[in-house]
């Protein structure tokens, strides 16, 4: 049973439709991205899953806990990062994670235990008591991680998180991201820097106008799409040869030489590596260098909707 | 509990902010200082006085003017100077003795004395009292001097040291109230500003800890709250705690601060805790309706110091409403602050108890019950949308 099912997830504001008809899940310990660019309609799917905003249609479930606005019990179970800084700038990281701790419905002795643990996750144990305010941007945003991580979330949902972050604190925010879906937690992240959904995600959806365009692994996707990786071989030797060999392998889409260097189009080039090699060699030529380059969701998306992530 | 949780932090973080306690604590302090000194009774009275060394019959009227305790003479050079100082409000009113006065008496010719005022100086009319009072006691004297000299029986020097000395029973004037008295006797300047800018102050606190709720909602931090297993009647029955808590609180600061240095007596303790309960959901019912109009903190501090001063001002807290006109208190009481303060003055000024203040509770009330669940569905709305 999937930790979350989302199904035809609608909503419009006037005659604009926001999210039209979305259907994903995600498993148990599955980071799953939804990569899309800005406006593409993520946050608004982000806020009917996470039962901040009225749906027009469609379906929420959270390890079997259906999920709305109303819903108590199914909310205690997910733990949310919004885009913005939803922290109180003047009180300190400590009175922020003990506040929403309490609406969380935590209390007692385990509560202090639980706000030091994160304070250690986060990285804010030595300034916990200093008031936001005094913040830089990247420990402000780990902040606002860590309040989502306080009731140890089965599914933590975050909402482009390393917006306006340095690349020093983006980078420790993806490496967190990595630790917690390493510990087990299913993550569902939204970004725009394709980077950060080959990075993080084992799946990904691509959204656009509100619609999921496409979804599954890098791979799946790339494939979907009928791109190719493309092989540099720096040679020597018979290149022409070599070529016309290469040619003749199956699945070799194209294959050309010229400045003591090769190029070809395949398909999962890391599979056929070795025989492409073998085949090189067979035609008398020396490979001293190779690359092979893989096509990226940058090219996937532009495929896609025909516009770049960044448009 | 969550509601608590979510009320409490409101208050907590009103106490965060070092000018939030200048403003919520010192300033109302100070302004009941301020307000009492200037329309309340009991302090110094100053009357501007032209031609009082004219002669020794004018110096006599001088001294009569002076004969208050509470009433400082300020011997000034012109008309022109007295006049200035009286629209200035450096002098509560001005006396001109005319420069023939000591000749004129002598002659038995007719005096003018004139007396300058602000028509609006609620102070000027307690020093006109005196000087109507002191003007005619001296005009007595110089009436029964004058007689004794027309009579030819003694000169009018000698008949003024005699009528000075004369014993003349006066007449006994027993003051009754009929109605209820404004300012009854013994009523402390202090006790005037203090109800008014109670009223006054945990309004506009009220309206702009809505600035508060603007910022929440901005922020996204309301709806990081709805995101948690918390009901949005949770969280807004908590903002709206919140800001009862803070109105409560500064109006009981108010309260004993002002018993306490100002010596105020605030009556019956239960009704004036169940006026300012129901005046502080008002505060709050209002704020809420207030903070689920802006999208920005800016706006929202605009109309709040516009409402609050305004909706103050109109309501009797910053001049006291009996100094208004009919049609305007009539206006007045489309505000709760009128309402509040016809209640406060029954229970400071009158000693009246919650029995007496029913009917004002009972609009009050009513401006509670239509601000208050409109205010928490607005503000429902606003968190959800």
């Amino acid at each position: 049973m999937p930790l979350l099912e989302v199904t035809g997830l609608r909503k419009s504001y006037g005659g604009h439709v926001a999210v039209d008809g979305v259907d994903f899940h995600i498993g148990e310990a599955e980071t799953y991205g939804l990569l899309g660019p800005n406006g593409a309609g993520k946050t608004t799917a982000i806020s009917m899953i996470v039962g901040i905003l009225d749906r027009d249609a469609g379906e929420v479930v959270v390890d079997g806990q259906p999920l709305d606005v109303t819903s108590v019990k199914a909310k205690a179970l997910i733990g949310y990062v919004p885009q913005e800084l939803a922290l109180y700038r003047d009180l300190t990281a400590r009175e922020n994670l003990r506040f929403f701790a309490r609406l969380y419905g935590l209390g007692g002795g385990g509560l202090k235990a639980r706000i030091e643990e994160i304070l250690g996750i986060i990285g804010l144990t030595d300034r916990a008591d200093e008031k936001v305010e005094q913040y830089s941007g990247g420990m402000a945003r780990r902040l606002n991680i860590g309040i989502g991580l306080m009731n140890r979330p089965k599914l933590l949902i975050l909402d482009e998180p390393t917006v306006g972050v340095d690349p020093q604190s983006r980078n420790s925010i993806l490496e967190s991201v990595q630790r917690l879906a390493g510990e087990g937690m299913a993550v569902l992240y939204t970004t725009h820097y394709m980077e950060e959904a080959e990075r993080l995600c084992d799946r990904v959806g691509i959204i656009d106008q509100g619609r999921l365009r496409a979804e599954g692994t890098r791979r799946e996707l790339v494939g979907l799409v009928g791109e190719t990786d493309r092989v540099t071989m720096r040679a020597e030797g018979d290149l022409a040869r070599a070529v016309e060999d290469l040619e003749k392998l199956p699945d070799v889409r194209r294959a050309e030489s010229g400045d003591s260097q090769i190029e070809l189009l395949v398909p999962d080039a890391r599979t056929h590596l070795p025989r492409i090699l073998e085949t090189v060699a067979a035609a008398g030529a020396a490979v001293r260098t190779v690359e092979v380059r893989e096509p990226d969701l940058e090219t996937v998306f532009l495929h896609l909707t025909g516009k770049a992530l960044r448009d | 509990m969550k509601i608590l949780v979510i009320g409490l932090l409101n208050l907590r973080r009103l106490f965060r902010d070092r000018s939030n306690i200048f403003f919520v604590i010192v300033v109302p302090f100070l302004m009941i200082f301020m307000m009492g000194l200037m329309f309340g009774g009991g302090q110094p009275h100053r009357l501007g006085l032209v031609g009082g060394d004219g002669g020794p019959l004018a110096g006599r009227l001088a001294t009569a003017l002076a004969g208050r305790e509470d009433v400082e003479v300020v011997p000034m050079a012109t008309e022109d100077e007295v006049r200035t100082a009286v629209e200035r409000g450096r002098v509560q009113g001005g006396v001109v003795i005319p420069s023939t006065y000591d000749a004129d008496q002598r002659a038995g010719r007719q005096v003018q004395i004139r007396y300058m005022i602000r028509s609006n100086d609620m102070r000027a009319l307690d020093v006109g009292t005196w000087v109507r009072s002191a003007v005619p006691r001296e005009a007595a004297l110089l009436r029964a001097a004058r007689f004794g000299a027309a009579e030819g029986t003694t000169t009018f020097d000698q008949g003024l040291q005699v009528a000075q000395r004369a014993q003349v029973p006066g007449v006994e004037v027993q003051v009754t109230t009929a109605g209820r008295s404004v300012f009854p006797e013994g009523f402390s300047q202090f006790a005037l500003s203090a109800p008014p800018l109670l009223l006054l102050y945990t309004f506009l606190t009220s309206l702009t800890a809505a600035i508060g709720l603007v910022e929440t909602r901005l922020t996204g931090i309301s709806a990081r709250m709805y995101a948690t297993p918390t009901t949005a009647w949770s969280i807004v029955a908590g903002e709206t705690m919140g800001r009862l808590l803070i109105a409560l609180f500064q109006g009981l600061l108010i309260m004993l601060g002002s018993g306490l240095l100002f010596q105020v007596r605030w009556g019956d303790p239960l009704a004036a805790a169940v006026l300012l309960a129901v005046f502080s959901m008002i505060g709050a019912g209002a704020a809420m309706v207030m903070a689920s109009l802006f999208r920005t903190p800016g706006a929202a501090i605009s109309l709040a110091a516009i409402l609050g001063i305004g909706l103050g001002a109109l309501g009797g807290t910053m001049v006291p409403l009996e100094t208004f006109s009919p049609t305007m208190q009539t206006v007045a009481h489309f505000t709760p602050h009128a309402w509040g303060y016809e209640a406060f003055v029954t229970l400071v000024r009158h000693g009246g108890g919650i029995a007496d203040v029913l009917p004002q509770l009972g609009a009050l009330t009513a401006f509670a019950a239509v601000l208050l669940p409109l205010g928490a569905w607005l503000q429902r709305r606003a968190i959800t949308r």
